[in-house]
Parts: structure tokens; C-alpha cells; sequence
């Protein structure tokens, strides 16, 4: 998963940054609202949490814009306005959730989660369920038929991803684009050994190999 | 404190009353004073041929019956004559006074009148005649003669009389007419003055913001002066909110910081530093968020305020449908084109919180329900969550009226609720709601501004 985070306030966007690569998410920071309008739209992430307070240009300002030109990534509002009218301004513009400042970091990580899986149709619930799997994402680890399994960081994302994209193709190039951000290096072969890891974790049906096309998640059901 | 129209009638009326009855009277007195004048020539001429008509006979002095007109014959006909004189008979030596009369007084006397030239006020007769009579003293013949002639005035009298009646009359149909005039000229010259008020009730009710500008320059400096003072009201409200927003911005970044680093790893060794810490944090935002919250309340501050329940409620219901899942039924029943009297932020505020609480603790469905009532306006919020037990309601009210009891996001999260309501002077209960769960229910009264207005 690869999150845009568009927020002036630097220690924050360290704090935030941190905490959410812990959670296993690849995070672009981006402090100017005139970079996000041009980032937002150029770069494929799977949600972009987005201050309202922003030099260059005023956060709702950039995602009316994002939204005209037809953006459809969901977007988190972080803001210290918290009155219910500006909630509704927020949302008028085509914000997805609404999060007042200060917060708990568990809030947000809750939030984050939940938008994801509305954004691809599924039931929020505590645990992640794709085709037989459970993955727990606040532990970080999978259970398959009442067993836990422990993964590695980079494995977890990875799964997390083909989760939320069940029965979907998707290809190298996609996977690496939606998590790693824009400043790790892209290699193919990191994503192959990673794949095979968990092969070995989970069985080897569990994401299948389309030659040419890329990978498939199938789950323990397959 | 008694209206213009009022005070400009009684003063027109005090003043025409005097001025018309004083012009009136000298009316008629100057009249009466030049008919009498004319009145003396014609007695004068009288008086004259009278003399005229005495002529020497062979017992003295005599009056040729020819020469007198036939009206002095007629018994009580309105013209007299008295003639004096002193004569001696033929069979005395001394001169003795003689008095004629004119056959028309008959067997009355009139007396003489004391003085020569014209005199009024005689009465006479069984008729009560008035008359005006007249007395030229001549020497002719060798004798002093005194010609009195009167005349009946009575049927000028009358006129006269019947004149000032036609005159009173004619006057107070004149006064009618001008006052009707007067009050339709004030009250043409006062409408704007009354669609001052009107609009200032309208501005009270939140249906308009500003007062219409287009009035006579009489009244244009009040009404901008309202006007200035709504807008430096609403000016001042913004510039206030502004800068609350902006230290709001400016604590709550920095507490978003220490929040995030409290639960950072970095302090995973040292489990009471991070609890105390984050204890604390809480606290202290919990604070601020309340009070940011009671600092942005409009109150009452700007009466022109208004909240047009068709265009705001559907953006907040669907933004709680948003943060809420799609799975909740969030109904209203509110009155098409409802307008409440308060602040948009301050009502979004409060229903926003209320709803949002619904919502939190609804199963399924949660209601809305806004009507207007005899002093104000009734608002309810139904859930079909699990509800508070009736033992239990009172203590909730009151944790969300202590402020460093207040739980946000816990219990019922009421505090800001609370502050709104109090600042409107409406009372907030706690009740069973029809659809299984808990019922918020708030009477807010119209505002006091309003009841004075309409009352007067």
C-alpha cells in the first residue's frame, strides 16, 4: 500500500512517516499543496492523507482539484479545524474521512485501514479475510486454519496488498509502484524472493504466477 | 410612550381649534361692526326725513303724517321713532317737554337713548324685538329736537346666530377632513420608519441580514449606523473564529506531534512515561478542543443569523452517512423550508454532535426531528442503540456538565452539546426513544429579542 501524506507541519510528517512505514505502508511526504496537485495525480496511490492548512495552496483548494480532474484515490482530511462545518466543507469536496488534530496514531492507523477496504469493497472488520486467510494487520501476522503465522515486514505488505486485490492480476510493475515509495530503488527480483517467502509460509497455491502477466492471489481455498 | 401619529393629531387639533374659533369671532365681529355702520346711515336717513317731515302747523310744531312712511303706523312692524322736543302750549306760559311716538310702538314706550348716534340692546315688546336705535339731536323751527329712530335688529341677530351655527358646523367638518388628510400624510411620511421596524423584527427572525438602505434621508444615518453594526458584529465573529482556528492550528499540530511520539516506539521501555504522557496529552486536548468549541459559539451575538434547514441538512447528513458507513438509516422529519433562528456553525455544531453520538451508539437507524412549537422550536434525535436506563440519565447529563469530567467520544460526548444549548437559553433532557433506544430531546425557546419584538 503507498500513501501520499501532504503535511506542512515537518515533525508531524516525520512522526506520521515513521509510524506508518512501522505499519507497513510506503509513504511519500509532500509539504506544498501546489506539489500535491501534480503528485496526487501522477503518482498511483492507494490513499493520500491530506492537511487542510498548506502552503501554496489551501488543502481543500487541492482536492477539489484532484477531484475535477477525476481522481478517484480515496483521500483522508488531517486537520486542526475540526467544526463540524468545515467537516462538511471537507467532505462536500470530495474528501472520503475526516480526522480533527491531535489524534491517536491508532486512530488514524484504524482509519487508514478502513478506507482502504471500502475503497475496494469489503466489510471493515478487525481482521482482514481474503479466499481462507486471516491477516491480522495491527500484529502483523496471518492465520491459516487457527494457526498463526509470522511474517516479515516486507512480507506482510505484500500480502496485505494481493488481500485486498483477491483474484485480481497483478503485474511486477504495479506491485513494486504500489509499495515501495518514490525514493526506494524498484527491483524485480526483491518482489520474487519476497513472493516465493511466502510460498513457502502459506503453500505454494496461495499466489499463483501468470507468465507474461504477473501474479494472482488465490488463498488457501485454491 | 406614545406614537408620532398620536402627538401630531392632538397638537393639529389644539391648534387649529384655537386659531379657527379666534378667527371665527373677529369674523364675525368686524361684520356685525360694518353692518351696523351701514345699519346707522340708513337710520340716519330715517332720522332726516323725519325731520324733514316736521313742519309748522297752528298748534306749533306738527308731523306730516304724509311724510312718514307707513311702516311707523304698523303696530310692532320693526321701525320706531321717538321724537322730543320742548313746546309750548297755547294755553300755558312755560315750555313743557313733548314726546312723539310712532304709532307702531303702540302702547309701549321706548326710552330715549342717552347719548346720540347709535346704540343697541333695547328690548322690546311682547315679540322681545332687539333694537338698534339711533339719535340725532337738530335745531329747526327756532327748537332743540331729538329724532331717536329704531330699528328691529332681531332677524340680523338671527342671522347672525344661524351664520355661527353654519360656521361651527363647516368648521368641524373641516377639522374632520384635515385630520383624516393629516393622517394619511403621516402615515405616508412614516412608512419608512414602519418598514424600519419591520425589517428589524425580519432581522430579528434571521430572515434578512441587513437593514434596506433605500430610506429618506431622515432616517438614513440610523439606518446605517444598524447596518455598520451588524457587519462590524459579523466582522468581529469571523475575525474571532479566524483567530481561534489559527491557535487551535497552532496547539493542536504540536499535541498531534507529542501524541504520535508518546506511542512511538522510542519510549517502548518505559511503560508509566507513556501512559502519564499520554494521560496528560489527553487532557490537555480534551481542554482545548471544549473551549475552542465554547470561544466559536455566535450565541446570540449576531441577530440576523438564520439556518435554512433544506440546504444544510442533507451535507450533514451525508457527511455522517460517510464517516458512519453506509449501513445506518439516517431518516429526518423536519418541515420543508424550515429556517431556524441561529447561527449555521453554532446549529451544524450542535446537531452534528448529537447526530454523530446517535450514530455511534445506533444499531441501525437513527431519526432527526425538528418541528416549531409556541416558544420555539423542539428537537429530537432517536437511535435504536442500547440506551441509557432511566436510573442512569442523570448522571450522564451531568458528567457532560463538569469540564474536567467530560469524556469525548465516551458516554455521550455532551459537552459542547451542553455549552449550545446554554447559551440559548434551552434545556436538554434525556428520554426513551420510540425506536428502542435513546432519545436527546432540546427545547430551545425563539430568542428573547424576538418576544420583545413581537410583543410590542
Amino acid at each position: 500500500m503507498r500513501l501520499l501524506l501532504v503535511e506542512d507541519n515537518v515533525p508531524l510528517a516525520d512522526e506520521l512517516t515513521a509510524s506508518l512505514q512501522r505499519q507497513g505502508y510506503a509513504v511519500d511526504w509532500l509539504a506544498d499543496g501546489r506539489d500535491a496537485v501534480h503528485q496526487g495525480q501522477s503518482e498511483p496511490y492507494d490513499l493520500i492523507i491530506l492537511d487542510l492548512g498548506l502552503p501554496g495552496l489551501p488543502g481543500l483548494e487541492v482536492l477539489a482539484q484532484w477531484r475535477a480532474a477525476g481522481l478517484a484515490t480515496p483521500v483522508l482530511i488531517l486537520t486542526a479545524r475540526g467544526s463540524w462545518a468545515e467537516r462538511i466543507e471537507g467532505l462536500k469536496a470530495g474528501a472520503d474521512d475526516y480526522l480533527g488534530k491531535p489524534f491517536h496514531p491508532e486512530e488514524l492507523q484504524l482509519r487508514i485501514q478502513a478506507l482502504l477496504r471500502r475503497a475496494r469493497g469489503l466489510a471493515n472488520q478487525p481482521m482482514l479475510e481474503a479466499a481462507g486467510l486471516h491477516l491480522d494487520e495491527g500484529r502483523q501476522c496471518v492465520t491459516r486454519d487457527g494457526v498463526d503465522i509470522q511474517l516479515t515486514a516486507a512480507e506482510f505488505r505484500l500480502l496485505r496488498y494481493f488481500m485486498l486485490h483477491p483474484g485480481q492480476i497483478l503485474s511486477k510493475s504495479h506491485l513494486a509502484e504500489h509499495l515501495y515509495d518514490g525514493e526506494t530503488e524498484r527491483d524485480s527480483n526483491v518482489l520474487e524472493v519476497h513472493v516465493n517467502h511466502l510460498r513457502r509460509k502459506l503453500g505454494r497455491s496461495v499466489i499463483e504466477t501468470r507468465r507474461g502477466q504477473g501474479y494472482r492471489y488465490a488463498g488457501n481455498s485454491a | 410612550m406614545k406614537s408620532i401619529q398620536a402627538r401630531l393629531s392632538l397638537g393639529l387639533i389644539a391648534a387649529l381649534v384655537v386659531i379657527g374659533l379666534a378667527l371665527a369671532q373677529l369674523t364675525l365681529w368686524l361684520f356685525e361692526a360694518g353692518l351696523q355702520r351701514y345699519l346707522e346711515t340708513g337710520l340716519r336717513k330715517e332720522s332726516e326725513n323725519l325731520l324733514v317731515a316736521l313742519v309748522k302747523g297752528p298748534n306749533g310744531i306738527q308731523l306730516d303724517e304724509r311724510r312718514v312712511s307707513a311702516a311707523y303706523q304698523r303696530p310692532f312692524s320693526g321701525y320706531y321713532f321717538r321724537i322730543d322736543f320742548e313746546q309750548t302750549a297755547p294755553s300755558r306760559a312755560v315750555p313743557e317737554p313733548v314726546t312723539w311716538r310712532s304709532r307702531s310702538l303702540w302702547d309701549l314706550d321706548m326710552p330715549k337713548p342717552d347719548s346720540t348716534g347709535l346704540e343697541s340692546g333695547y328690548k322690546l315688546g311682547p315679540e322681545g324685538q332687539e333694537l338698534l336705535a339711533f339719535r340725532a339731536d337738530y335745531r329747526r323751527l327756532g327748537k332743540d329736537i331729538s329724532i331717536s329712530v329704531a330699528q328691529d335688529y332681531s332677524p340680523v341677530r338671527d342671522g347672525f346666530r344661524r351664520m355661527q351655527q353654519i360656521g361651527l358646523g363647516l368648521g368641524v367638518v373641516a377639522l374632520l377632513l384635515i385630520l383624516v388628510l393629516q393622517r394619511i400624510t403621516v402615515t405616508r411620511s412614516l412608512r419608512p420608519l414602519e418598514r424600519a421596524r419591520q425589517q428589524i423584527a425580519q432581522l430579528q427572525q434571521g430572515q434578512r441580514s441587513q437593514l434596506d438602505a433605500r430610506v429618506p434621508s431622515e432616517l438614513e444615518p440610523l439606518v446605517a449606523q444598524i447596518n455598520h453594526l451588524l457587519a462590524h458584529t459579523e466582522d468581529s465573529l469571523r475575525r474571532s473564529r479566524n483567530a481561534l482556528g489559527n491557535l487551535g492550528h497552532a496547539l493542536k499540530t504540536p499535541l498531534a506531534v507529542l501524541l504520535s511520539l508518546a506511542s512511538s516506539e522510542r519510549l517502548e521501555g518505559l511503560p508509566e512515561v507513556r501512559a502519564q504522557l499520554r494521560e496528560q496529552l489527553e487532557q490537555i486536548q480534551q481542554r482545548l478542543t471544549r473551549e475552542l468549541n465554547r470561544a466559536r459559539l455566535a450565541g446570540d451575538a449576531l441577530p440576523g443569523a438564520q439556518f435554512d434547514c433544506d440546504a444544510e441538512l442533507p451535507g450533514l447528513l451525508a457527511t455522517l452517512a460517510m464517516i458512519h458507513g453506509e449501513g445506518l438509516l439516517l431518516e429526518h422529519d423536519v418541515p420543508p423550508s424550515l429556517l431556524l433562528p441561529w447561527d449555521r456553525e453554532d446549529l451544524l455544531e450542535l446537531l452534528g454532535n448529537l447526530l454523530d453520538n446517535a450514530c455511534k451508539w445506533a444499531d441501525s437507524e437513527v431519526r432527526l426531528g425538528i418541528a416549531p412549537t409556541v416558544e420555539g422550536f423542539h428537537l429530537w434525535v432517536d437511535d435504536d442503540g442500547p440506551g441509557i436506563p432511566e436510573t442512569a440519565r442523570q448522571q450522564v447529563l451531568e458528567r457532560g456538565s463538569r469540564l474536567d469530567e467530560q469524556v469525548d467520544g465516551h458516554g455521550l460526548g455532551l459537552g459542547i452539546v451542553r455549552d449550545i444549548v446554554d447559551a440559548w437559553g434551552g434545556r436538554l433532557a434525556l428520554q426513551e426513544s420510540p425506536l428502542g433506544g435513546l432519545r436527546v430531546s432540546l427545547s430551545l425557546p425563539r430568542r428573547a429579542l424576538i418576544d420583545a419584538a413581537e410583543s410590542s
